[in-house]
């Protein structure tokens, strides 16, 4: 289900328990007035934003994580980047957060740092988490938002930026020396630049992968499973789910997002990138129904004969929900099934599963997925720009999404410094594959009009999941209505508000590179 | 019965006018306000309909949404999902509570066991919708009781097919309401003369054959009138679709009120949605016209 | 007389069966679902269902900590009682009015009113989002105060007039030989006599009410007025997916006022809603 749109921000990005550990606030210091005079020593605030103090206790405890860090201080802007020049700069304004209704309390307590480190005053602009999207637009369409920054799924990038709502960062990212080649190229490109404008920092950095029971299909496969060769093609996955789907007990073979709207788009798009799928010609062309698309859509299908029941329904939750409550033996989807599946208050198969390299498809590519995530933006309209760009480089900090990521909260980082950190890795199961395959990520372009369009072409996956139509009608009724949307969005003869020449180099990463095994 | 002491004041006498007025002052306030809140819905839909609504933009596009919808599949479907969901779930739980008034009506007992049946009734809809979605697809309850029964060997996947994923919501509706339409008709059942009952018993009759040819025809105003109440209920079924499947498989169970809530907040087509929600109306009128306005005569005689 | 005697206590044993049957159908879900509030997250959502989970109250944690529980509470308990209120206010007279009067249109007026209960929260939904987004009320208690009234306005005029019919005539005729003004007679002998309607009236309006969904989740956005029905919605987006102990309480938090509310009504409740229809 995960029917209100609080499913697409379905991080809740500052979540209690996320930014900042389950003991709440920062302990000793008080809340001063934002005087210059008042505010503390910059290095007693960074000491505090630590391991012991910001990931869960119960999870310290469990992995013996000791107050190293879990990421490299050279990379972590909060650490690099000259607060003193900020404070006098930008001390004492103020800047306007929209933030997820749900999400205010604990956004509040992970900002308050900022405030301390910076002097810039965060005002919180609460939206209803399932509004963010027309609500967003509603205020960049007055012409004057009522707020200066703002976090969101990033398929909406392409709304917010093609009608200028958007302000560019770069100048920004130059000046306060924002890591950007520490993001994977992926979300860089992706989540971040705009017709070659930077407009947003990525902020929770999605991929899906492809995770495994280890109890289930080690018997099935003869013997423990091998991240490379032991699924190597989808066809050995549908083999081994088919296997498995017979194991009874109430498991079932796989789980899939296969639900109306976007859910089943998400599935789709994952299995036919590895066919070598692309979504658009470079005329803007929708090509969905080419060979690699029905490949992908019929490898889907043939998995869902093998997914649990209810597949037709799942959406992130339902899925999440049976994956870790050891319902499937296999599982599609996003990377934090590998890392929330360790976790023993949320998880029955703790140390029972896998994250493997992604199955690929004969004539295809190797091409993980890079699907949903979020970023965050400074609105055109805003009275301060630079300041809530740094209030946004604060909160997209290595440290804290590294500490996210070990807190398990669907948060998740996308530099190339966290993923590789050997002592976050200890405590992050797929964080190895993930970090490998990132480099050769696929992705769908960022349009205005793309909500709109990734609803209705899986609202027609979905009939072809339940046997309703076959493969061919879904993708051909998806890819007109991919046309009507686009043209609606001003997408005609060939050139639109987004141009594919700047967007070409994000679609897929891993072009010509070698595999990464 | 004595009247109550009142104040004998003079007062002014009131003019006939006043006299002939004073009803329609009585009703006024009330017709008012549901006036404001229906009519004015109304003309705005009516209204935005005639536009293509992008957010604050608003493109003048005539009877443009209404071609769309007369030729968009989703919207037929909506309209024969809303109506073979609804007339399903509305038969059996008449049935239902039709068969449990005629066994409970005539014992002393149930007075005190009416409040088990009234329950399902107090929850929230949505929360029914839960207990039904967790029964049926996440936890999957009901296949392992049929399982364990040896009903069936496997899960069912009860979203997989049209008829089993309708027949889920039609089990969560008619779980929460059939104690309505219950407590109706014992009420009305009790109510009935006792005397003729005691005359038919006196031949010889049994109590399924009066209850047949007797009780029922006797109760048939009251039936009438709980249906339609219950049947107008239905049709606007949002909250089981919202929570239990959000239209799925394919949108087979996809009601009217659920379409419409998806083109206008989740498509963000305002203009499209008002269309559809005027086209609703106007069908609605027509069956308040014709099918209640007769019910609601009959049932009053 | 003995054939008579056996065939019904055959009956009974039917009877019984059947009612105690439909008895279990409507406990057991409840009974199970009150164990989901109770137990672990883990145990909720198992390959095989779990019907003996450990008892946890892990659920109640995180609604009292997490979340303010007690503000949709409120927000529930105001919009509702609000909309009782407006409810009667504007219901009472008019059900005067078509109880005891004779004029033109009352039969229109009246099945106007009536048919205002039709209006499909769909139908109704983007207008009414759109008008209360123009004057600022959305994301009030008070809009949700004004739908819910004019959702039940019209039952609780129907409910309050089928009791107004039964007072005899002569009665308020004898009132008003004596002078009284027929606002005093309303005032002073129809609202006592039919107190027990207008309260049941007030009840079923109320269960109603704080049942609606469809408006509420498009009107409420924050704590600031989600009410219970839609604050369920609350624990099936986040990042820890659908939380279901959390939701089971939740909805026994709004269940059991409901529940008492009902049984102190319970011997007027089915009059109510018979609405007159039925004599006695």
């Amino acid at each position: 289900m995960t029917t209100r749109l609080t499913g697409l921000s379905r991080r809740s990005f500052l979540r209690s328990g996320a930014a900042i550990g389950a003991a709440a606030s920062l302990p000793g210091l008080a809340m001063p007035a934002l005087a210059q005079s008042g505010l503390p020593d910059v290095q007693s605030v960074l000491d505090q934003i630590t391991v012991d103090k910001y990931v869960r206790e119960d999870y310290r405890k469990l992995y013996s994580m000791s107050n190293e860090p879990l990421w490299d201080p050279a990379k972590d802007w909060i650490r690099t980047v000259d607060w003193e020049k900020v404070r006098t700069e930008l001390g004492g304004t103020t800047v306007r957060f929209a933030i997820g209704a749900a999400d205010q309390e604990s956004a509040a307590e992970g900002l308050k740092p900022f405030e301390l480190l910076s002097g810039i005053k965060v005002e919180l602009v609460p939206i209803p988490d399932d509004s963010i999207y027309d609500k967003a637009i509603a205020e960049f369409i007055s012409g004057n938002a009522s707020f200066d920054a703002l976090q969101f799924f990033s398929a909406w990038l392409g709304d917010f930026a093609a009608p200028g709502f958007l302000a560019p960062l770069d100048e920004f990212a130059a000046k306060w020396n924002l890591p950007l080649d520490d993001f994977y190229d992926t979300y860089r490109l992706n989540y971040g630049y705009v017709n070659g404008q930077l407009v947003g920092i990525p902020f929770d950095c999605d991929i899906q992968m492809v995770h495994l029971r280890k109890s289930k299909m080690e018997q099935i496969l003869g013997g423990p499973i091998d991240l490379v060769t032991s699924v190597p093609t989808y066809e050995e996955l549908i083999r081994i789910t088919a296997e498995a789907n017979k194991l009874g007990g109430g498991v079932a073979g796989i789980g899939m997002l296969g639900a109306r709207g976007f859910w089943s788009t998400y599935t789709w798009e994952h299995v036919a990138a590895q066919a070598g799928m692309m979504l658009f010609d470079d005329q803007w062309n929708p090509t969905l129904n080419t060979d690699a698309g029905m490949m992908g859509l019929e490898t889907v299908l043939a998995l869902s004969k093998n997914a649990i029941e209810g597949v037709s329904g799942a959406g992130w939750g339902e899925n999440r929900a049976a994956w870790l409550g050891g319902q499937v033996a296999a599982n599609i989807s996003w990377q934090d099934s590998g890392t929330q599946a360790m976790r023993p208050d949320q998880s029955q198969i703790v140390g029972d599963f896998v994250t493997i390299y992604e199955p690929r498809i004969a004539g295809g590519v190797f091409a993980p997925p890079n699907i949903a995530g979020s970023t965050s933006v400074v609105t055109s309209t805003s009275q301060n720009k630079e300041g809530a760009f740094l209030m946004l480089a604060f909160l997209t900090t290595a440290s804290i999404m590294a500490m996210n990521e070990a807190n398990a909260n669907g948060v998740a980082p996308g530099y190339k410094s966290v993923l590789g950190n050997e002592r976050l890795r200890a405590v992050s199961q797929p964080m190895k594959v993930w970090a490998a395959s990132l480099e050769h990520a696929w992705c769908s372009p960022r349009l205005p009009g793309m909500f709109e369009m990734e609803q209705a072409l899986g609202n027609e996956i979905n009939r072809a999941i339940t046997g309703q139509i076959t493969a061919k009608e879904a993708l051909d009724n998806g890819q007109a209505a991919w046309k009507s949307i686009m043209e609606k969005n001003g997408f005609k003869g060939g050139s639109g508000p987004i141009n594919y020449a700047d967007v070409a180099p994000g679609l897929y990463v891993g072009a010509g590179k070698a595999l990464p095994f | 019965m004595a009247t109550p002491n009142l104040r004998k004041a003079p007062r002014p006498r009131r003019s006939p006018i006043m006299r002939r007025a004073f009803p329609y002052l009585l009703l006024a306030p009330a017709v008012i306000y549901l006036l404001a809140i229906t009519l004015y819905p109304g003309v705005f839909a009516i209204y935005q309909s005639l536009f293509v609504v992008r957010f604050t933009s608003w493109t003048w596009t005539g009877l443009g949404n209404y071609q769309g919808i007369l030729q968009d599949r989703e919207f037929w479907a909506a309209l024969w999902n809303t109506f073979v969901i609804g007339a399903i779930a509305l038969s059996v739980q008449t049935f239902l509570a039709l068969t449990l008034a005629y066994f409970a009506y005539r014992d002393p007992f149930i007075r005190g066991w009416r409040i088990v049946y009234l329950m399902p009734m107090l929850f929230m809809p949505s929360a029914v919708a839960f207990i039904w979605k967790l029964a049926f697809n996440d936890g999957r309850v009901i296949s392992d009781i049929l399982m364990r029964l040896g009903l069936i060997e496997r899960n069912v996947d009860w979203l997989a097919s049209i008829p089993l994923a309708r027949m889920t919501l039609i089990v969560a509706d008619v779980w929460q309401w059939t104690p309505f339409l219950f407590i109706i008709f014992v009420a009305a059942l009790q109510g009935q003369d006792q005397e003729i009952e005691e005359a038919a018993r006196l031949d010889g009759a049994s109590w399924p054959k009066i209850f047949w040819n007797i009780s029922l025809p006797m109760m048939r105003p009251v039936i009438v009138v709980a249906v339609t109440i219950r049947g107008i209920d239905i049709t606007t079924m949002f909250a089981n679709v919202f929570v239990m499947t959000q239209g799925t498989p394919g949108g087979a169970t996809e009601t009217m009120s659920y379409f419409i809530y998806r083109q206008g907040f989740r498509m963000f087509n305002f203009g499209y949605a008002s269309a559809a929600s005027v086209l609703m109306l106007i069908l609605t009128i027509i069956i308040a016209q014709t099918v209640v306005k007769r019910a609601f005569r009959s049932g009053k005689n | 007389m003995a054939q008579v005697r056996k065939r019904r206590s055959d009956g009974r044993l039917l009877r019984y069966l059947i009612l105690g049957t439909w008895a279990l159908v409507c406990l057991l879900p409840i009974l199970w679902f009150l164990s989901i509030g109770f137990r672990p997250r883990t145990e909720v959502i198992t390959p095989q269902p779990i019907y003996w989970p450990t008892f946890s109250l892990d659920a109640w944690r995180l609604l009292t900590s997490d979340w303010p529980i007690a503000l949709y509470l409120r927000n529930s308990v105001v919009a509702v009682a609000g909309s009782v209120v407006i409810d009667l206010i504007l219901g009472i007279p008019a059900a005067y009015a078509l109880s005891r009067y004779e004029f033109r249109g009352r039969d229109d007026i009246g099945f106007f009113i009536l048919s205002t209960r039709m209006m499909a929260p769909a139908i109704v939904a983007v207008p009414i989002f759109f008008l209360f987004k123009e004057i600022g009320l959305l994301d009030s208690v008070w809009a949700l105060m004004l739908i819910y009234a004019a959702i039940n306005l019209s039952l609780v005029t129907w409910i309050i007039r089928s009791y107004m019919l039964d007072i005899p005539k002569e009665l308020e005729d004898a009132a008003r030989t004596d002078g009284a003004s027929d606002l005093t007679i309303l005032r002073e002998i129809v609202i006592p006599i039919c107190l027990p309607g207008i309260i049941t009236a007030a009840v079923i309006a109320a269960i109603f009410a704080i049942n609606e969904f469809l408006f509420t989740l498009l009107i409420a956005s924050t704590s600031r007025a989600y009410t219970m029905s839609v604050a369920l919605a609350n624990f099936t987006g986040g990042s820890d997916g659908i939380i279901y102990n959390a939701i089971a309480l939740v909805s026994f938090i709004a269940f059991v006022p409901i529940l008492i509310l009902v049984i102190l009504i319970q011997k007027h409740l089915s009059r109510g809603l018979t609405m007159g229809a039925v004599k006695g």
